[in-house]
């Protein structure tokens, strides 16, 4: 079931997104939240937890006028998710408890919306919705002392916006995530790492590669031996744009990282002439192992792997030798 | 608590699982030498796959464990370099010169025992 | 710059507590949101300046902190110590120079690495290496 969530997905996020300890206390400082706020806000706690499923349902209530909260009310399981957690919100809300504890339950209740696909502007339409009936329940019970009254709902509203500030992250986080998902896609599509045969690897480059590619390429080629257990890569870049001498340096790290994991590279596709100009520049080229053009390669890898490719043409056949 | 080194025919095998001190990489070292000529073993493997850093320390010892088991006609072989730690090495120079290198203990193993290949001068 | 609270110092009194100092680095890079390969690379870094440490000063600490210029999230490793100094920070710096001495690999290679990376040293004043990586 997509929709389910699991217990610790909120605590991942909260590390996901790096909110940590100091995170909150900054959140804290910058919508201002004090100790007296703290003191109101608590003080005006009866007023609030007797009503709590009554202020949720107002939230609800306001979503389904909306057209565009339809995703989440129509999902039964996500809906009633959220309607439990709501009117844990709003208890916790005015506990005066607002650390890490309190933050990991409003992202598992941001989680949920953003399962939802629930847009920032209709959560705080909603949200406004209910912060208005406590308003109003607030200056009513102070109608004798509407300053006091004033000053606990503002108090109240701090918090509240800290809570807002964390829901959009959310938000806003996870409908990034998509995106980055899809980019992480893109990168790995450019860069194959193919099994040839039993303990040969061939990586064919193409494009530009600047440092941070680079760095993926090498990481990709170093976790492919592992996996596929190679001895022997042929990197190609006949289809890399430029190789100048950063390029060929990481090309040179990259052939050392695999010589550490046991592996010999074999770089196709530097013709003679860029080879000759990176020799120029003082490379020491003759650190790796260079072949012209990508089918030379393959023949001396295999050559490298003991085996010997024979035509079948009936005739007596040697045999292929594997270390 | 010195690293146990095992013998396997005349092959010496030690697993490294945890981050040694200085001291513990050079008594490594030392007991290597020691063993090497006790048994007169032709092959050393060190398996790093649980160390998660390798630094120039580190690096230093396994060469001279390799130089230690050549003067005695033997070769080290150190296996299971992860790719961080691969990658790491090399982005800060570490270099392991001189040192037989292979993927994992099985890789290792058939290196020591010369599957032969049609390729003897992979020279470094 | 603001150097986020909450700083973590490490004594560096033996050759143990460069095991501590890379260990603690790493964590507190895993946390900042490093990935698991420019966790190794710091706490490589890490290890060699430690080590630094503990063979020219004897002793010193290493401070890490979390820093936040606004854009970037990153971390901040500060390695001081009380000894000899280093005479020729140009020499040092230079590759060749520190494999020969046997000075590990320390300065040059742990500059290569880091983003950013400062070196201060004054004769019998001690040294402090000062650096950083951020988050990409």
């Amino acid at each position: 079931m997509g929709e389910q969530i699991k217990d610790d997905a909120a605590l991942s996020l909260m590390h996901e997104m790096g909110i940590n300890d100091a995170a909150i206390e900054r959140r804290k400082k910058i919508v201002a939240l004090e100790p007296a706020d703290v003191t109101r806000i608590v003080a005006i706690g009866e007023l609030v937890r007797p009503r709590v499923e009554q202020y949720a349902a107002t939230f609800f209530d306001h979503l389904a006028t909306l057209e565009e909260a339809r995703p989440l009310l129509a999902n039964r399981t996500l809906a009633d998710k959220a309607k439990q957690l709501k009117i844990a919100h709003l208890a916790a809300l005015v506990s005066g408890d607002y650390g890490p504890k309190y933050v990991e339950e409003r992202l598992e209740l941001g989680l949920v919306y953003a399962r939802a696909g629930l847009d920032p502007r209709v959560f705080l339409g909603a949200f406004h919705h209910l912060l208005r009936n406590i308003g109003t329940s607030v200056m009513q019970a102070f109608e004798r002392k509407p300053r006091e009254g004033f000053d606990n709902f503002m108090s109240l509203k701090k918090v509240a916006f800290f809570d807002i500030g964390l829901i959009v992250d959310v938000l806003v986080f996870e409908r990034e995530r998509v995106i980055r998902q899809q980019q992480e896609a893109i990168r790995e599509l450019s860069t194959p790492v193919l099994q040839i045969r039993d303990r040969l690897l061939l990586i064919p480059i193409i494009g530009v590669i600047d440092t941070h590619r680079a760095r993926l390429i090498t990481e990709s080629l170093l976790k492919a031996i592992r996996g596929n257990r190679a001895r022997v890569v042929v990197m190609d870049v006949t289809g890399v744009a430029t190789i100048d001498s950063r390029v060929a340096n990481h090309i040179m790290q990259t052939v050392a990282a695999a010589r550490l994991m046991g592996a010999f590279v074999v770089v196709t596709g530097i013709s003679s002439e860029v080879a000759q100009s990176l020799v120029a520049l003082g490379l020491e080229l003759s650190k790796i192992n260079t072949v012209g053009d990508l089918q030379g390669g393959l023949e001396e890898a295999e050559r490298m792997l003991g085996l010997q490719v024979v035509r079948a043409n009936g005739a007596a056949t040697s045999p292929i030798a594997m270390r | 608590m010195p690293v146990p080194i095992l013998k396997q025919g005349d092959i010496l095998i030690a697993s490294i699982q945890s981050a040694l001190s200085d001291r513990e990489l050079v008594e490594l070292r030392d007991s290597f030498s020691d063993q090497i000529g006790r048994f007169r073993s032709r092959g050393v493997v060190v398996d790093v796959t649980a160390l998660d850093v390798l630094d120039s320390f580190a690096t230093r010892t396994l060469r001279g464990i390799a130089h230690t088991a050549r003067l005695r006609g033997a070769t080290a072989v150190v296996v299971g370099i992860q790719p961080e730690v691969a990658f790491a090495m090399v982005q800060l120079g570490l270099s392991l010169e001189g040192v037989e290198t292979a993927l994992d203990l099985e890789e290792g193993m058939a290196l020591l025992n010369g599957a032969g290949t049609a390729d003897d001068d992979r020279a470094r | 710059m603001t150097i986020v609270p909450g700083e973590l110092h490490v004594p560096i009194e033996g050759e143990a507590d460069i095991v501590t100092a890379r260990q603690k680095g790493r964590e507190l890079a895993a946390d900042i949101g490093f990935s698991s390969t420019e966790q190794t690379i710091v706490a490589l870094a890490i290890s060699e300046i430690a080590r630094n440490i503990v063979s020219y000063a004897q002793c010193g600490e290493i401070t890490f902190a979390r820093v936040d210029d606004g854009v970037r999230r990153g971390l901040l490793v500060v390695a001081r110590d009380r000894g000899p100094g280093i005479p020729d920070i140009d020499l040092a710096m230079r590759d060749g120079y520190s494999t020969a001495r046997s000075l590990g690999i320390g300065l040059p290679g742990a500059k290569r690495v880091m983003d950013e990376f400062d070196i201060q040293s004054e004769p019998d004043q001690g040294t402090t290496v000062t650096m950083k990586k951020w988050l990409p």
